[in-house]
This record gives C-alpha cells, sequence and structure tokens, in this order.
C-alpha cells in the first residue's frame, strides 16, 4: 500500500466515525409550571416577575412551595411583585395562590423558606430586598384549610429574616442582612402570641472564616424534635448550634463542613447537614450537652452546588443546583449510607428544595425553570 | 534574519541528516531548516524554557492554546470547544500570573487581566517561547508563573508567500495567507488569518452522576460559534549601515456566543471584541554597543451582550444592560547592550508609559507603567556562566523590586551537558477589574495591594544530535493572594488573603528518528497547595503527559499525538474532582500538486464526548479538518 493510499484510508475511517450521534437524547422530564408573570400581581406589567419557587413544606395534604416572583435584574434579582404560597395537590397537580403581600402587595416579598408547625400553620420568611430597612420583610402564618394569611409579623430594622424555626411560643429565624463590616451573624425571636419580634438580644451563632476579611452568614434555622437549630456558614466552614426554644441559649455547637446550605431532623434526633463547600454530608448526633460531627458521605464530583436536604425515616433527600439533581440517599446501606438513587430534572432546572412524600417520592422546587417535579429515579445497581 | 544567522542553522542542518524540526522541502526552495531548537528566550538565560517552532505543524489546525500544550509546565483553561476563551497558567500559576507578549509588547486581557489565548491567531506566528519561574527581573511586574512571548513571522528580503485553507467539523473553517517581500532598503510581509466556527458538537453527559455506570445523554452545543478575522503587517528596512527601523501592527476582531456550562447553558448571550497594536522600533550597533529603542500602543475593547451574574437574559431590556470595555497601554523603551571585556555584557533597559481602561461598569482609570532594568551575562572559568538581573517597576502606586539570579555550568564548550540554576522573586499589581470592576456579583477593591511570589529551580539538559532530554524542578512560593471571597450582600470581592507553595518537575525528551521521524515526549507534574489549609489549589493538574510522533517528508507527512492529563481538584478540600482526560490526534498528507500540500486531521480520535473542562463545558468529539497549503 503507498503512503497516499494510507493516507486516503485513515481519512475515510475517521470521516465514518466522526458520522452520526452515538447516544441518545435525555429523557424528557415531566414537570409542572408555576403561575408567572401576570399571575403573580406584579408592580408593573411592563415588567412581570417569574416564580422562582424555593422552599416547599407539607400541610392539609397539600405541597405549598413559596414563589420569590422576580424577575432578573443587574446585578440582583429584583421584587418583581408580592411573595406568594403556591398551594399544590400531588394527585392531581392543582395550584392555588396565596398572595403573602397584604393589602398593598408590599408587606412580603421574596418568601424563601416555609415550615409546618406542630398544630398544623405555615410560617413563611420573607426576606424583601435584603436592605433590612424595606416594608417586605415579614414572618407570615398561613392556615393551610383556608389558604389565607392568618398573621404577619414585621421584622424590626436592620435585620433580614432567613429560616423558620417554629416551637411552642416562639418562631426563631436567622439575620442574613449582610453589612460591609463583618459581624457575627445572629437569630431572633418572635413571639408566637402577640406575633411580635422579641426584644431580647439577638443570639450570635458565628463560624470559623478566613481570617480578617470572612463573611459567615445564617444559612438556616429549624426545629427539630423540641430543640431549635441553627447554621452558620462561611467560605471555609460550618457551625450547628443547639439552642434553647424558649430563650436562645447557646446549649451546645458542633463544626460541620465548609460552607453549609440546608440541614434535616431525623426521627431519633441526629441532624443532617449539607455542605457546599465541600460536596459532603454531616451527621450531628446530639449527646447531653454536646453535639459530635461526622462526615458520612462525599458526593460524586459531578454533583455540585448542593441546595437542600430533607429526611424520611432512614431514607434521605438532597438537592444539587448546578447538576439538576436530586439524591436518595440509604442511611442504613450495607457499608455506611450512599446514594441509591438519583433523578434528573433537566438541563437548567436549578433545583433548589425537595420535600419527600413517603421513603420513595420527592418533589422539587425548579428554581431555573420555575416548575415542581416529582423526582423519577434512577437505581443504583 | 541577519545572514549570517541564517547560514549559520543552514550549515548545521546539513550536518544533521535528521531534520526534526525541518519543514518539508518545496520544489525550488531553499531549504530552511532547524537542525537544533533554540533552548529558550535571549531575554531570559538560564530560566526554564521551551521553544515552540510552529513550522513543525504545517498540515495541521492549531490554536495558539492547543500549540502551547506540547510544551512542559504549561496548562490551558478552555471554556469548551474551539473559538472559545483560554487561558494559561504557567507552572501552576493563574492566567494574571503569567505574561503574554507579542514581539516583546505585553498584552493584556480585558481588564488588565488575562489574555485570552483564542484571540491570538496561530498562522501569523513563527516561534513561541515559554520561559518558567518567576521572571519579573527579566520580563517585568506580572511574571510570577513566567512568560510566553509570541514571535511574529518575521519580514523577509525576497518574495515568498504562502496560504492555507481548511475545512472540518462543526462548521469549522479557516483561511490565512501572508506574502512577504523586499520592500525599500529592506522587507516587508504582510499576513491575514480568518476563522470560523458553528461550535456545533454532540456532547454526552451523565444526568445522574451520583450513579455509578448510569448512562450517557446526548445533548447539542448551542451559541457556541466564533468567527475572527486577524491580520499581521511587518515592514524592516535599512537605514545605514548599521541601524534598522522595524514597523509592526496587529490587529484582531472576532464575535463569539457564551456558552455556559453544561447544566446551566446561556444561550442569549454574545460577545465581541477587537483589538489591535503598533510598534516602531529602530536598532543598531555602534562602537561595539548594541541599542534598541521602540515605542508601542495597544488598544483592545469587548463588549458582552445577553448576560448576568446569575445567567442570561434578552439583550436590550432594562435589566439587561451590554458590558463595554476599553483598555489601552502606550509604551516607549530603550535598551543598550554594553560589552565588558571579552567574554561579559550588560543590558540596561528603560521603559515608561501607561496603561488605561474605560467601561460602564469599571469607569475610567489610568496609571504609569514605569520600569528599570538591568542584566548581566558573565561566561566565568571552568564553564560557569552567571545572570544576574535586577528591575524596578512601578506600576500605579505599586512600586517593587524584582531581583534574579541564574547560573549555567556545561563541561566545555560544546559538550552536550549543561546544567542551570535559577531564583527569582517579583510582584504582579491588581489588574484594573481587580481594583475598579464592579457588576453582578463582583465588587471592586481599590485598597488591594500586590501579590508576591519567589521561586527556585533548577535542572539539567542533554542536547546531543539524536537526543535532547532536558529536566528541571522547582519550587515556588505565592502571598498577598488576590482571591475573590464572599462579600455581603450576596456578592464576592478580590482580596489579598492567599498563601501557597508549588512545587514541581519537567520533563521533555526530543528525538529525531530515522526516516525523518521526530519524537518527543514531555512530562509536567505540579504539587501545588494552599498554605493556609493544607488543601490543594483548585484547577491544577497534578500529571500532565504529551507525547507526538511526526513525519515531514518530501512527499508526505503525518504525525500523531498524545495529551493525558490526570484527574484535578475542582474545589478548595479536595473533594471534588474533574477527571482524568486523554486526546489523541493523528494527521497525515500528501504533497498532491508542485507546492501544494493536502492534510487530513482528526482530533480526538477516541471520539470521548465526555470531556468537560474544569468549568463544567463540554468539549467537542471527534473532529475532521482537510487542509490544503501551499508556500512558495
Amino acid at each position: 500500500m503507498t503512503e497516499e493510499n494510507t493516507v486516503k484510508r485513515i481519512a475515510l475511517l475517521a470521516l465514518i466515525a466522526a458520522c452520526g450521534g452515538k447516544y441518545q437524547a435525555p429523557p424528557p422530564v415531566a414537570s409542572i409550571a408555576l403561575p408567572d408573570g401576570s399571575q403573580l400581581k406584579p408592580y408593573d406589567p411592563a415588567q412581570p416577575g417569574k416564580a422562582r419557587p424555593q422552599g416547599l413544606a407539607q400541610a392539609a395534604g397539600r405541597v405549598y412551595v413559596t414563589l420569590s416572583n422576580q424577575r432578573d435584574g443587574n446585578p440582583f434579582p429584583v421584587n418583581a411583585g408580592p411573595g406568594f404560597l403556591a398551594a399544590f395537590v400531588p394527585s392531581t397537580g392543582a395550584i392555588t395562590r396565596i398572595d403573602l403581600g397584604g393589602v398593598d402587595g408590599h408587606q412580603c416579598q421574596n418568601p424563601g423558606s416555609v415550615r409546618t408547625s406542630a398544630d398544623g400553620y405555615l410560617y413563611s420568611a420573607c426576606s424583601g430586598d435584603f436592605s433590612g430597612s424595606d416594608t417586605a420583610r415579614a414572618i407570615v402564618e398561613v392556615n393551610p384549610l383556608s389558604n389565607t394569611v392568618t398573621r404577619r409579623a414585621a421584622i424590626p430594622d436592620g435585620r433580614v429574616p432567613n429560616g423558620v424555626a417554629v416551637t411552642a411560643n416562639k418562631i426563631w429565624t436567622g439575620d442574613v442582612r449582610a453589612t460591609t463590616t463583618p459581624r457575627p451573624p445572629t437569630v431572633f425571636s418572635i413571639d408566637r402570641s402577640t406575633f411580635i419580634a422579641d426584644t431580647a438580644a439577638p443570639v450570635p451563632v458565628d463560624c470559623q472564616k478566613t481570617p480578617n476579611v470572612g463573611f459567615s452568614y445564617v444559612a438556616d434555622v429549624m426545629t427539630v424534635g423540641s430543640d431549635v437549630y441553627a447554621l452558620c456558614a462561611s467560605d471555609i466552614s460550618g457551625e450547628l448550634y443547639r439552642l434553647d426554644p424558649d430563650t436562645g441559649t447557646v446549649q451546645a455547637h458542633t463544626t460541620v463542613g465548609a460552607n453549609p446550605t440546608e440541614l434535616a431532623g431525623l426521627v431519633d434526633g441526629r441532624i443532617l447537614v449539607l455542605n457546599a463547600g465541600d460536596n459532603t454530608l454531616s451527621l450531628v448526633t446530639p449527646s447531653g450537652a454536646t453535639l459530635t460531627s461526622q462526615k458520612i458521605l462525599t458526593f460524586a464530583s459531578g454533583t455540585a452546588a448542593l441546595q437542600d436536604v430533607r429526611a424520611f425515616g432512614h431514607i434521605v433527600f438532597t438537592v444539587a443546583s448546578a447538576s439538576n439533581t436530586a439524591q436518595r440517599i440509604d442511611l442504613d446501606a450495607q457499608g455506611g449510607p450512599k446514594v441509591v438513587a438519583e433523578a434528573s430534572f433537566g438541563t437548567g432546572a436549578g433545583p433548589y428544595n425537595i420535600l419527600p412524600l413517603d421513603d420513595t417520592q420527592a418533589i422539587v422546587s425548579n428554581r431555573g425553570t420555575n416548575t415542581i417535579a416529582a423526582a423519577n429515579w434512577v437505581t443504583a445497581q | 534574519m541577519p545572514p549570517s544567522r541564517a547560514l549559520g542553522r543552514y550549515l548545521i542542518s546539513l550536518a544533521l541528516l535528521a531534520v526534526p524540526a525541518a519543514r518539508a522541502q518545496e520544489p525550488d526552495e531553499t531549504i530552511e531548516v532547524e537542525g537544533e531548537r533554540p533552548k529558550g528566550s535571549p531575554r531570559a538565560p538560564g530560566a526554564a524554557g521551551t521553544v515552540i517552532d510552529l513550522a513543525q505543524f504545517g498540515g495541521e489546525v492549531r490554536s495558539v492554546a492547543e500549540l502551547l500544550l506540547t510544551a512542559p509546565g504549561v496548562s490551558v483553561h478552555s471554556l469548551g470547544g474551539p473559538g472559545q476563551a483560554a487561558t494559561l497558567s504557567l507552572r501552576g500559576a493563574s492566567a494574571d500570573e503569567s505574561l503574554v507578549l507579542l514581539d516583546g509588547i505585553p498584552l493584556q486581557g480585558p481588564g488588565g487581566g488575562a489574555v485570552d489565548l483564542a484571540s491570538l491567531p496561530a498562522t501569523l506566528l513563527d516561534r513561541m517561547i515559554v520561559s518558567r519561574g518567576v521572571l519579573g527581573a527579566q520580563f517585568g511586574a506580572g511574571a510570577l508563573g513566567g512568560a510566553l512571548e509570541l514571535l511574529p513571522r518575521a519580514a523577509r528580503s525576497t518574495w515568498t508567500g504562502g496560504a492555507e485553507l481548511s475545512a472540518g467539523s462543526f462548521g469549522t473553517r479557516r483561511a490565512a495567507f501572508d506574502v512577504a517581500m523586499p520592500m525599500g532598503s529592506g522587507s516587508a510581509i504582510v499576513a491575514l488569518q480568518g476563522d470560523r466556527t458553528s461550535g456545533k458538537f454532540e456532547f454526552a453527559r451523565q444526568i445522574t452522576p451520583e450513579i455509578a455506570g448510569a448512562p450517557y445523554y446526548g445533548f447539542a452545543r448551542e451559541n457556541a460559534d466564533s468567527t475572527r478575522g486577524s491580520g499581521l503587517a511587518r515592514i524592516t528596512q535599512q537605514v545605514g549601515s548599521e541601524t534598522a527601523v522595524d514597523l509592526l501592527l496587529q490587529g484582531s476582531a472576532g464575535t463569539r456566543g457564551l456558552p455556559g456550562s453544561a447544566g446551566a447553558p446561556t444561550p442569549r448571550s454574545r460577545q465581541s471584541d477587537r483589538g489591535g497594536l503598533a510598534g516602531l522600533g529602530v536598532r543598531g550597533e555602534s562602537d561595539g554597543l548594541a541599542w534598541s529603542a521602540r515605542a508601542s500602543g495597544r488598544v483592545d475593547g469587548i463588549e458582552v451582550r445577553g448576560l448576568q451574574a446569575f445567567g442570561d437574559c434578552e439583550d436590550g431590556t432594562p435589566d439587561c444592560p451590554r458590558l463595554h470595555q476599553t483598555s489601552s497601554s502606550a509604551r516607549g523603551e530603550g535598551e543598550l547592550i554594553v560589552p565588558a571585556g571579552s567574554s561579559q555584557r550588560v543590558s540596561l533597559r528603560l521603559s515608561g508609559g501607561g496603561e488605561w481602561v474605560r467601561g460602564g461598569d469599571m469607569g475610567a482609570h489610568r496609571r504609569e507603567v514605569l520600569a528599570a532594568a538591568a542584566s548581566a551575562d558573565m561566561a566565568l572559568p571552568l564553564g560557569f556562566s552567571l545572570h544576574p538581573a535586577l528591575r524596578l517597576d512601578k506600576v500605579g502606586k505599586d512600586a517593587g523590586v524584582s531581583p534574579a539570579l541564574a547560573a549555567q555550568w556545561r563541561p566545555e564548550p560544546g559538550h552536550p551537558l549543561q546544567l542551570r540554576t535559577a531564583w527569582g522573586l517579583s510582584f504582579r499589581a491588581p489588574t484594573f477589574s481587580e481594583l475598579y470592576l464592579e457588576r453582578g456579583g463582583v465588587a471592586p477593591n481599590p485598597a488591594l495591594q500586590p501579590e508576591h511570589a519567589w521561586s527556585i529551580d533548577a535542572g539539567a539538559e542533554w542536547r546531543t544530535a539524536l537526543l535532547t532530554l532536558s529536566a528541571s524542578v522547582f519550587w515556588s512560593s505565592y502571598r498577598d493572594l488576590i482571591l475573590y471571597q464572599l462579600f455581603p450582600p450576596g456578592r464576592v470581592k478580590p482580596l489579598n488573603v492567599g498563601q501557597a507553595r508549588i512545587a514541581g518537575l519537567e520533563l521533555q525528551v526530543v528525538v529525531p528518528l530515522p526516516g525523518r521521524f521526530f519524537g518527543e515526549v514531555s512530562y509536567s507534574f505540579l504539587d501545588a497547595v494552599n498554605r493556609r489549609d493544607g488543601h490543594s489549589l483548585p484547577y491544577r493538574s497534578p500529571h500532565r503527559v504529551f507525547a507526538r510522533l511526526a513525519h515531514r517528508g518530501d512527499r508526505v507527512e503525518g504525525y500523531g499525538e498524545m495529551s493525558f492529563t490526570s484527574a484535578l481538584p475542582r474545589n478548595a478540600f479536595d473533594t471534588a474532582f474533574v477527571g482524568r482526560q486523554l486526546l489523541l490526534n493523528a494527521g497525515a498528507g500528501v504533497r498532491a500538486v508542485g507546492p501544494v500540500w493536502l492534510d487530513v486531521e482528526v482530533k480526538n480520535l477516541l471520539d470521548d464526548r465526555t470531556l468537560e473542562d474544569v468549568f463544567q463545558y463540554p468539549l467537542p468529539g471527534i473532529s475532521i479538518a482537510v487542509i490544503a497549503r501551499a508556500r512558495l
């Protein structure tokens, strides 16, 4: 064979190899679009917002999801209208909108987390525009039986609520107002009977950060059993605090992974913390006056931007917004906790929160595509 | 090129029948080959260096980034496929810490930062020299990882010309032309290059990456097109017997889509850029002194549309403003080389000028750039030579001293063994972007201080006609590194908080083989550690191997090459990694008619469509290009 023929043969083989797709298209994702645009009472009809769903909670047989109702702004998203809750019936897909904004539409903007109290009410933290001075910051109480706002607690100036922990007497929330001069992050309470912010000094819940320049904040506040837990996050570390549910006194704290985003309680009182910075899951065990933490799982490298964790029995559910995935984790798996199934919600979905319906079914809120979707699991062999 | 130097190279090449870097002889062409590659940059004797001769890559569609990967100690961070942004990292330093110079003129990216290698046209270049180490004393403040010198095609005193056309996968096209001619009392060259790609390639991803063995699905890359045109003109005129004037003009303009990551694409984001530089120099010799002076200027502009901090947006809407930015510089410099005895020489260099930046998110800023440098080349007894250098730089409010010392030893003249060691200390002034850019989630910090670094390295080289073997080890220390930190409310801000230690090993073997074959292998090892917590620095690959076997015949040519990059950390905690990557490329060609060569090139022969860069931008699978070229 001559050299020229060799060249031609190589070219032909390469051409054949380069032709044709060799991978299947990804499967379609079933999801339900959330209300958008004019359905969300935009302040300026010419500049409507998008749902931008966030927190999820379950009450009265329905799933509730907070709608930030924001439009993409420069440099930050802009609150385009009042905050909403969307009540969703999983079996039918029916959606009911609950306007959290009050009579003037400005009494709740940008609601994030939503939690259910032991007596069945819903509580959501409205962060407003994060300035700490607007009137759109609030804790709102919603009766899921009537799907109406029953009470609204104003937030003292200088604070921005994030996370909700509802106890018998108090509602605890974190202060995420950021200041250019770093200060320790704090949590503060609202009296549940008067629905007025307590005058007690906020409780510092700081964590290790880059010396001199680091920034820390309250990632979430949550009730687990009868205790209140607050999660501090920084770029290099995280700290979980257990607080007295009535006074906020720090009872114990422990270091978790870097940049934790969420926590979840297990039925046995242990707490899971999802660490987005180092791609790990921590398990925190309360014992008397101490908390001890151990990392029980490191996620695969392709699972990025971990956002939320929830548990149902010994099964744990997580979501990652950059990889558009949810994970189902068996804590009791042979050899230790491991991911036993995973679901994809499609390119650009940006899943932010997850809500287990049982130990196999879960619903996510997709902030990128403004949808809610049920997880369609791919199971590990 | 001075006739004496050309003759020397010609004679050497005749003595070496194996001509590794030669391009094939065309009919009626005077063969011009390089039997021995230049060893490094004349500006940094004793430093670890690699010369990449572009003539080796005739019949191949190469970008500057791809060419650089043939050298040890180099890594390139690419944002996706052909035509997309790519930046250079030398010895693990960031792109901002690696200087890029075109014919000695410093280039800068938008805001004074990293240079986008995709904006540099490869066919307009003659050679690239990669010098590694803290080389501020030799190249100026900012060269903490080293410097890349781009040497454009030189004017020639005879009529020559060439053309190259290529077409390939993903709608990728290239056309390049150049012509050199005598002009007046000197010569001139004009070269043009145009590139276009649709960027539409299929890539594969696991949509459930936590599940071992989960299937890969196919996706089509969108909004990854790129179009670019570049030109170079160079005129050299002899003025008197010992003085020459050199004019260099270079320009480039392009537009491309900004496709975003695989998981969060940005189909509406676009970028366009244009830039150019001019340099006018005069050089001469008198009374044994060599001297040169040059004035140069550079202007670059960039416009980004449809992009926000958290995704894309509809260009033209109120919440989606365009980002305009223009940066420019002008400087004058002079150099005097003074012989000191029969075996020493001293170089003195002075330069001064300014840098400007203007943009909606940055405002208008300027700063002066002044430098004074001295270096010496001292031949000592017993085969030793010493190369001390000292440079003072003032960049705006920041001033600093960059000393360096290099030493070499050769047992006797012409001996194949050479040992070398070098030490350097320098600083990098913050870029305009770091100081002033305020956009999206990025906050400015006008109070930033310079970064500082020092390094020491040692190397050995064994160079014969049949084998060139070189090895270097290095250790470098960085402090006051500028890192972006969380900054309330919800932004990041650059701060001088980083400390790092980077050590490594670089090996290169070059072997001319019988039958006009030529082989080379390079290996780079990098151990980059964050001194604050002991974790690895992200985005640095510990191991990189490049191997290439090429044949350059009179009628047939071809090559095969392998590039391997080990898994590299993707976060700052050693818990997430970008997988290892193996790329095989090959090409072959024949001289079809007269000076016309036809080549076929295949990249990513394994058709691995799962490859991603460090930012999870997908990379293309197998691609084919057909290339026609001729040189007269």
